[in-house]
């Protein structure tokens, strides 16, 4: 094989942030910033701020799910002294970095907390906009056995422990993430092995508190939009949908980085290959049987209380955004990416990751947007709430959601692109360096 | 060390030293492949040590009350097991997911931990997919005893028939029927083609006829030709893939059992991945179990090394750690859904009538194993031996607390029932025991215990570029490792530290 025989470039040029990097990242903050006042001149012509706040949690979570795929990545990494994945590690830190200040586009929930606005003469207050059982007043004049239920869960399910919570989530990540980057780009100053051993040790606390942050930030922020709602696997679900957001993530900028010149003949094939397979194990062998998993259960039992999370995801256009999901969450990748060449194809790579980061935005949008019985379950509420919202619409139609998105990627982006644009995009004195540039798949 | 060959593989060497960028040696003090034949080929050509003996005598006897216990149900029916309305399932159903539990590590180790490159697997591979046959055929044992009348027991399998008896397509327990026999049919035939290679081996090596006969007919004509290799890859490879979505597939289904159900604690999302975790968990333990005093006594510390027991304890940890998030979540979200059902069945399972047995569960798979974390207990082998039986308690207790404790408290408080196990019950249990037991014992005596040829791929004189001289550019020291066993292909591009010193 050709690459077999080319020797890793470690020239400053293909190993080195420079000026082409800081392009990107200047270009990215100028698209984010025309991302974000369209997203603000649309926004302003709009009455329904329930809808731009779920839109607005959709985005965030996608970005964050990008920052924290990185993040699992990397731990996963340390945890298991893996030599493969020594050649993309740098990328993956700087993306994980981001998490730092990924809390400062949470803000706009704290605002809600802090100045607890109305929405409406009959609307819910505060972070009652997005999350319904922050607003007990309004549960209640809602629906009162509903809100009986939701009451049960006060001991968690109130504002103020919510918010130390989001707190809590936002300093483990920020944590975490800053001091893999500091420790790795030490080495790249001292080249001491010991710094490797200190983040393997560290890497088995860590990714206990990340997976439990992780499982109950899902728990917050979107499975409480639903607040009678609840499924064990919701955590593991979440994990899901990091995965496949974050590997794809990984693969496109590695890819992209090596056509501006980085990393030349030191990502090879082989690497694409691992990231790949990543992409497919977790993206969308294991999303699939979680999905699965979950779906039949609720299906088979049939019990309204859990039921209601699938009818609302079975009406008007949710049930062919369902569909679309399993055919292109699941199916549609499956035959593509389980073929060794299209892991290995730069071309092919990028157009599965770019699809399997579309879908898990899809999977976001499926998991936060469709609307939410807030009636006690029963047949007659349940009959009700589908008859009414027969014709919902997905709303994937709008262009807000678009907007939005290219506003937060475009900050992602540019946070990005600058971190990797002032030091070394290679952790060029990792012991395990040699391993990973000699590594093949056999 | 310096090892007479009497006692070769009887002294633990240190292996277990984590130096980065360098991979440790999984084969110790041999240097040419016909040691490692020779120190596998040896344990069933010479007569087993005492302790196989004694092992084996009490592993017969237990088979021998397996068939009086079983005996006795056939012939007077399910009644002389302690169970009961509402407890319909109890010892039977806990044993048989205790069973298919066991047999997911052989699985994980053959097939997903060869698609991760763990080389290490080979050292434990053979023996821990035979662990997987048996432990599935002590699995397969209850449902069919379950029955009552085992003349019927074809039932469970969709045959035509002209009374047009078909079983339910929509239960789970049909779904298992198909899940376990193909598990056990893919593992069967894994574990067969792994062996075909060893078995010529030890064709040629016999000296008696019986033996040459024997292996000569399984080993399928292996002449070891270039060809024969290359097919062989292929279809492991294959098989590998194959098996993969069994380690998934067969638990979860197992898992469907329960949780299609509406009962609280049987009925709750993350059961799947649960199950799947706590089998790999589980399985890992009974392989530390078997390891540890197979190693011993038959002299295998240079194949199956620290590390891999180390390793091992790793997963331990790893999964214990996953089944010690289900049990949280599972008791999060029971009070979180505000359901009292839900409510009462986990608060009952940790302060009603079976506390004990959830104690034991909580203790043995989350609370010891956690210490695994530290590197001196990973590798004590006495210690090791003591939490592997720890967390194969545990994990048979999990299943009866999952089960017993949800049904004997359902619904309606009138209806209410202990389980007490009855002798038949505890019986038939020991006697499976003795069954895995008798079937392991005679796999070590006669067949090759660890993959000969696929040790001998993982050691440094495997790669084509042992013994060359290193190319000049390499300045860095720490590429110099014979243990990187990265692979046999020519990929070695030239590598400088950026900062060191040029000669």
């Amino acid at each position: 094989m050709a690459h077999s025989t080319a020797t890793a470039d470690l020239s400053d040029s293909s190993v080195m942030g420079d000026s082409r990097l800081a392009a990107v990242s200047r270009a990215a903050l100028g698209i984010g910033i025309a991302g974000l006042l369209a997203t603000a001149w649309i926004g302003w012509n709009r009455a329904d701020p329930a809808q731009f706040a779920k839109i607005y949690l959709v985005n965030f979570m996608f970005v964050l799910a990008l920052c924290l795929g990185s993040l699992q990545f990397t731990l996963i990494q340390h945890l298991v002294r893996a030599g493969w994945s020594v050649v993309v590690r740098r990328v993956a830190e700087s993306i994980a970095a981001n998490l730092t200040w990924i809390w400062i586009l949470f803000l706009p929930v704290a605002w809600l907390y802090f100045s607890n606005p109305h929405f409406g003469e009959h609307g819910p207050s505060g972070l009652g906009l997005v999350w319904p059982w922050a607003d007990m007043e309004w549960m209640r004049s809602h629906d009162a056995a509903e809100a009986a239920i939701v009451d049960k869960k006060a001991a968690y399910l109130n504002p103020k422990f919510f918010m130390i919570r989001a707190v809590a989530y936002f300093v483990i990540w920020a944590g975490t993430a800053a001091w893999l980057l500091r420790t790795s780009r030490a080495q790249d100053a001292s080249g001491s092995v010991a710094l490797t051993q200190r983040m393997g040790k560290w890497a088995g606390p860590l990714i206990i508190l990340y997976g439990v942050s992780i499982t109950f930030a899902a728990f917050d922020w979107m499975m409480s939009l639903s607040p009678t709602w609840f499924s064990t696997m919701f955590g593991v679900y979440f994990f899901c949908c990091v995965s496949t957001a974050g590997f794809s993530f990984l693969a496109f900028v590695v890819l992209r980085m090596q056509q501006m010149g980085y990393l030349r003949n030191v990502v090879t094939p082989e690497h694409y290959q691992d990231l790949g397979k990543l992409i497919f194990a977790f993206g969308v062998v294991f999303w699939a049987y979680i999905a699965y998993s979950q779906y039949m259960l609720i299906w088979y039992a049939n019990i309204p209380e859990e039921t209601t999370f699938f009818l609302s995801r079975q009406v008007g256009g949710w049930t062919w955004l369902s569909a679309i999901l399993l055919v292109g969450h699941f199916m549609i990748p499956f035959v593509l990416l389980i073929s060794r060449w299209v892991k290995r194809w730069r071309l092919t790579l990028a157009l599965g990751a770019v699809w399997m980061a579309a879908f898990a935005w899809l999977d976001l949008w499926y998991l936060i947007m469709p609307p939410v019985p807030t009636k006690l379950a029963t047949y007659d509420s349940l009959s009700a709430f589908a008859e009414a919202n027969a014709g919902a619409s997905t709303g994937l139609l709008d262009p807000l959601p678009y907007t939005m998105l290219v506003g937060m990627m475009g900050l992602l982006v540019w946070s990005t692109a600058a971190r990797l644009s002032r030091g070394p995009v290679l952790c060029r004195r990792d012991p395990r360096l040699p391993e990973s540039l000699r590594f093949e798949n056999i | 060390m310096q090892t007479t060959s009497s006692t070769r593989g009887f002294v633990d060497r240190d292996n277990t030293a984590e130096t980065p960028g360098e991979r440790a040696s999984l084969v110790l003090g041999m240097h040419r492949f016909g040691e490692i034949t020779h120190q596998v080929c040896r344990v069933s050509e010479n007569p087993p040590p005492m302790a196989w003996y004694v092992a084996f005598a009490v592993s017969i006897g237990l088979v021998g009350l397996l068939g009086v216990a079983v005996t006795y149900l056939v012939f007077t029916g399910v009644g002389v097991w302690g169970l009961n309305n509402p407890v319909m399932w109890a010892f039977d159903i806990t044993n048989f997911v205790f069973w298919v539990g066991i047999g997911h590590a052989g699985t994980l180790i053959s097939a997903i931990l060869f698609l991760f490159r763990q080389k290490w697997r080979t050292g434990i591979n053979r023996f821990a997919e035979a662990m997987t046959i048996f432990a599935v055929i002590c699995a397969g044992l209850f449902p069919g005893i379950h029955v009552g009348r085992v003349w019927f027991a074809y039932w469970l399998f969709p045959i035509p028939n002209q009374m047009e008896m078909w079983p339910q397509f929509r239960s789970p327990l049909l779904w298992d029927v198909f899940a376990v026999s193909t598990y056990f049919t893919v593992s069967l035939v894994f574990w067969y083609v792994g062996l075909i290679p060893d078995l010529a081996t030890m064709r040629d090596r016999a000296t008696g006829k019986v033996q040459q006969i024997a292996y000569g007919f399984f080993s399928l004509g292996w002449r070891g030709s270039m060809r024969h290799w290359h097919r062989y890859e292929v279809a492991y490879l294959l098989l590998a893939a194959l098996a993969t979505p069994l380690v998934l597939s067969v638990h979860s289904v197992v898992s469907f059992d329960f949780a299609v159900s509406q009962l609280p604690g049987w009925h709750t999302t993350i059961f799947p991945p649960y199950f799947v975790a706590g089998a790999i968990f589980s399985g890992f333990a009974m392989v530390v179990t078997l390891a540890v005093p197979a190693r011993e006594l038959f002299g295998l510390k240079d194949l199956i090394t620290l590390r891999h027991l180390d390793n091992m304890n790793k997963i331990i940890l790893v999964t214990g750690c996953m089944v010690g998030y289900a049990y949280s979540m599972e008791f999060f979200i029971a009070w979180y859904s505000g359901a009292m059902y839900e409510k009462f069945a986990f608060v009952n399972r940790a302060f009603g009538q079976y506390w004990w047995a959830y104690w034991i569960m909580v203790s043995c798979n989350v609370i010891t194993p956690q210490l695994f974390w530290f590197k001196r207990i990973r590798t004590s082998i006495p210690i090791m031996f003591v939490l592997s039986l720890f967390v194969n308690v545990g994990m048979w207790f999990e299943r009866f607390v999952i089960i017993v404790t949800s049904l004997a408290n359902d619904f309606l408080p009138t209806s209410w029932h202990d389980f007490v196990p009855t002798w038949v019950d505890i019986a038939t249990m020991f006697g499976a025991f003795g069954l895995f037991g008798t079937l392991f014992l005679l796999f070590c005596r006669y067949l090759p215990m660890i993959a000969i040829a696929e040790v001998k791929a993982t050691m440094p004189e495997a790669d084509p570029h042992h013994g060359h001289a290193h190319e000049g550019a390499h300045a860095g020291s720490h590429d110099h490792s014979h243990g990187h066993g990265m692979g046999a292909a020519g990929l070695r591009p030239a590598f400088r530290d950026p900062e060191a010193p040029t000669h």
